[in-house]
C-alpha cells in the first residue's frame, strides 16, 4: 500500500489510518517488525548458561537462550515439527526443552536434540540437523541490552543505532557494570495501535503538564514545573529513534536520588564525556518499538503489536547497577507507582490512547488527517548534540522524525535507500 | 475461634467492599493502620522442576516460583500514604482513567479467619471478584485472592497487612486503577 499519501512528515500531516487499517498492520509486520533491530531483553535477566526468557519480535513468538558456554542465541520458539509453540514459560534455566505434542527435544544451541521413533518410523532416513529451532538472522547486545533482527540484510546493531549509541549510553552505561533490572515484567494489553505509544515515548513532552498533573501534584514525581520552562530538547539523532532531553540540572528524581547522582556526578561525567553538561536525556525510543524512561520511573519496555488496536507493554524497572540499595528500593517504588499497570502516569497515558485509537474505526474519522506541526522550521542539526533538535520545550519535531522514518521502513526494501548512519 | 470474631471480620471485610463501590475512599483509608503494608506482586510462568519439558541445566540455583518476591517487581507496593496520594489524585479533578470514574462491584468471598501473631491479629484469607464497568462498553473481570493481617486496635478492626493475588500472566486489563 501506498505511505506516501498517508505520512507527509515534512509537513506533519499524518492520516489516521495508520492506526487501524488491517493492511497497514500486515505491512508493518513484514517492512518494520520483521526487518529492524528488536529488542528482546537486558542480559542481567539471562545472567548463567542456559537460562533463557521467551519474548516477541513484533507477533513473532522468541526464545532468548544462553547456551552452555555461554552464549547469547535466539529462535523462534516454534517447534520445528508442527509449529507448536516449543517453551512456555517465561523464564527459566534449561539443558533442553522438549516440545509437548510430540517429544521432539531441542538444546540450549538450537540443535534438534532428540525425535521419538527416529530410527523406527523414519527408517532411520530423518537428518535431526536439517530440523533445528529458527534462529534469528542476527543477534547483538548494545551495552547489555539483547537486540535481534530477523532480516540477514540489516546494518550491524551499532550502525543501525548510529549516534543513538551516546543517548542508550546515558541510560544503561553511566556507571561500571551499567544496569541490573529488577526480576519480573510488567506485561498487559492496552486498546490501542502501538504507534500512538511508541510516538508519545519519542516526543510527547507536550502532554505531560496537563495529562500527568494530576499524578504530578500529588507527589508521584518529584518534578516541579519551571517558571521558563524552555530548556527542554527534543533530539532526533537519526534513523527514527527519538530522545527527550533536558537541562543538566533538571531533574524528577527524589532527594534521596538527587543525592546518589550528585556521588556519582564525576563518575557519570568521565564515562560518558561533556556532552552531559548540555543534555539530560530522560525519555528515549529505539526505532521501532523499544522505549526507556529515567527519572519518574526508571522502566525499559516494549510496545509489541497484536492487531492494528492492541498494543502488549512489556516493562521492566532498571537501575544502576553500582547503586546502593536503598537508592534502588527508592527506584523501584517510584517506578511502580508512575508506571506498569497501576502506575499513575502510565493509566491516564493509556486511557488517552485508547481514545485516540478507537475513534479511527468510523470510515469518515480514519480519513481524518492528524496536526504534527508544532514547531516545523524550528529544528536546526546539533553538533554538539549529534541530532536535530527543537529547543522549545513542546514540540513535534519527533514525532515527525519517527513517521518519516516509519513510512520510509514502509515502502523501501533496500537498506542502503535508508540512510543508515548519518542523522537526515 | 469464636464464631463472633468471624462474624465481625466477615461484616468488616463486607464493609470495606461497599466503601469502595461507592467511591468513600477517605473512609476506606481509615480501615487501614498507619504502617499497612498493601502489596500485589507480578506473576510470571515457571515449568515445574520435575516438569519432562524441560532438562534443567543449573538445578542447584532453579526456582519454580511463579509470584515475585519483597523488593522485586510488583504490580503494586504501597504505604499509607502512597495510598492516600492514590486517592488524593483522584480529587484532582485530571485524573483521566477515573473520570468519568469506574463502577465497581467488589464480591468477596471464601473468608477463612485464623489467630495471627498476638492476640489483636488474625490472619484473615479471601477470595474476590472485582467487576468494573468504564466508558462505553468496557467490563474488566479481576479474580484473585487476599491475605490479610487484621488489627483490633481503637476499639475496631483495621487492616495492617494485605497481600493480594491476582493469577494473571499477561493482563488483559487496560489498567488497575481500583483498590482490592
Amino acid at each position: 500500500m501506498g505511505i506516501s499519501n498517508l505520512v507527509d512528515a515534512d509537513h506533519g500531516l499524518i492520516s489516521r489510518s495508520i492506526f487501524v487499517d488491517p493492511q497497514i498492520y500486515e505491512q508493518e509486520g513484514r517492512m518494520v517488525f520483521a526487518r529492524c533491530w528488536m529488542y528482546l531483553c537486558h542480559e542481567s535477566q539471562i545472567p548463567r548458561p542456559g537460562d533463557f526468557c521467551t519474548a516477541y519480535i513484533g507477533e513473532d513468538p522468541v526464545i532468548v537462550w544462553r547456551d552452555t558456554q555461554g552464549n547469547i542465541r535466539a529462535f523462534l520458539n516454534i517447534c520445528s515439527h508442527r509449529g507448536n509453540r516449543l517453551c512456555r514459560a517465561d523464564s527459566g534455566n534449561a539443558a533442553a526443552l522438549t516440545c509437548a505434542y510430540h517429544g521432539w527435544t531441542y538444546g540450549n544451541d538450537g540443535k534438534l536434540k532428540g525425535v521419538p521413533y527416529q530410527q523406527s518410523a523414519y527408517r532411520g532416513e530423518f537428518d535431526r540437523e536439517q530440523w533445528p529451532l529458527p534462529a534469528v538472522a542476527q543477534l547483538e547486545s548494545y551495552k547489555g541490552l539483547v537486540f535481534a533482527t530477523f532480516d540477514p540484510s540489516a546494518p550491524p546493531l551499532r550502525e543501525y543505532l548510529g549516534e543513538m549509541t551516546w543517548y542508550l549510553d546515558a541510560f544503561f552505561d553511566r556507571r561500571d557494570g551499567g544496569v541490573e533490572v529488577f526480576p519480573g515484567v510488567h506485561k498487559w494489553v492496552i486498546p490501542c495501535n502501538w504507534k500512538v505509544a511508541a510516538e508519545n515515548f519519542c516526543g510527547d513532552n507536550y502532554h505531560g503538564p496537563w495529562a500527568h498533573r494530576s499524578a504530578m501534584s500529588t507527589g508521584f514525581s518529584a518534578r516541579r514545573p519551571r517558571p521558563n520552562d524552555v530548556g527542554r530538547f527534543h533530539l532526533s539523532p537519526g534513523n527514527g529513534h527519538c530522545v527527550m532531553g533536558r537541562q543538566p540540572d533538571d531533574t524528577s528524581d527524589s532527594p534521596e536520588v538527587i543525592a546518589y547522582e550528585q556521588d556519582v556526578r564525576s563518575e557519570v561525567r568521565e564515562r560518558l564525556g561533556p556532552r552531559i553538561d548540555l543534555v539530560r536525556p530522560a525519555v528515549g525510543t529505539v526505532f521501532p518499538n523499544f522505549a526507556c524512561v529515567r527519572g519518574t520511573a526508571n522502566s525499559i519496555r516494549v510496545w509489541h503489536p497484536r492487531g492494528p488496536e492492541r498494543t502488549e507493554i512489556w516493562s521492566w524497572i532498571f537501575v544502576d547497577k553500582l547503586a546502593p540499595p536503598s537508592v534502588k528500593e527508592t527506584i523501584r517504588l517510584a517506578g511502580l507507582r508512575s508506571f506498569g499497570p497501576a502506575g499513575t502516569f502510565e493509566q491516564d497515558d493509556i486511557d488517552n490512547w485508547q481514545e485516540c485509537t478507537q475513534t479511527a474505526r468510523g470510515v469518515v474519522s480514519r480519513t481524518q488527517v492528524l496536526n504534527m506541526q508544532m514547531g516545523l522550521g524550528q529544528e536546526r542539526f546539533d553538533q554538539g548534540l549529534g541530532a536535530w533538535t527543537s529547543e522549545f520545550c513542546v514540540s513535534e519535531s519527533n514525532h515527525r522524525h519517527f513517521y518519516r522514518r516509519w513510512a520510509k521502513m514502509m515502502e523501501t526494501t533496500d537498506w542502503s535507500e535508508l540512510s543508515i548512519g548519518a542523522p537526515r | 475461634m469464636k464464631r463472633e470474631i468471624v462474624h465481625d471480620i466477615e461484616q468488616f471485610l463486607y464493609r470495606e467492599a461497599r466503601l469502595l463501590d461507592e467511591c468513600k475512599f477517605q473512609e476506606w483509608l481509615n480501615l487501614l493502620t498507619d504502617d499497612i503494608r498493601y502489596w500485589m506482586p507480578v506473576m510470571g510462568r515457571r515449568y515445574r522442576a520435575f516438569s519432562k519439558g524441560i532438562t534443567i541445566l543449573d538445578s542447584d540455583r532453579y526456582e519454580e516460583r511463579e509470584f515475585s518476591n519483597e523488593g522485586e517487581l510488583a504490580i503494586l507496593d504501597e504505604t499509607k500514604d502512597s495510598l492516600a496520594r492514590r486517592i488524593s489524585r483522584l480529587d484532582t479533578g485530571m485524573a483521566w482513567a477515573e473520570d468519568p470514574p469506574s463502577r465497581t462491584c467488589h464480591i468477596i468471598s471464601n473468608v477463612e479467619v485464623r489467630e495471627g501473631d498476638s492476640e489483636s491479629e488474625m490472619i484473615v484469607y479471601s477470595n474476590f471478584i472485582l467487576y468494573r464497568t468504564r466508558g462505553e462498553l468496557e467490563q474488566d473481570i479481576y479474580v484473585g485472592s487476599r491475605q490479610d493481617i487484621l488489627r483490633y486496635t481503637g476499639g475496631d478492626w483495621k487492616i495492617s497487612y494485605r497481600k493480594i493475588i491476582l493469577p494473571q500472566n499477561v493482563l488483559s486489563q487496560k489498567n488497575i486503577s481500583n483498590f482490592f
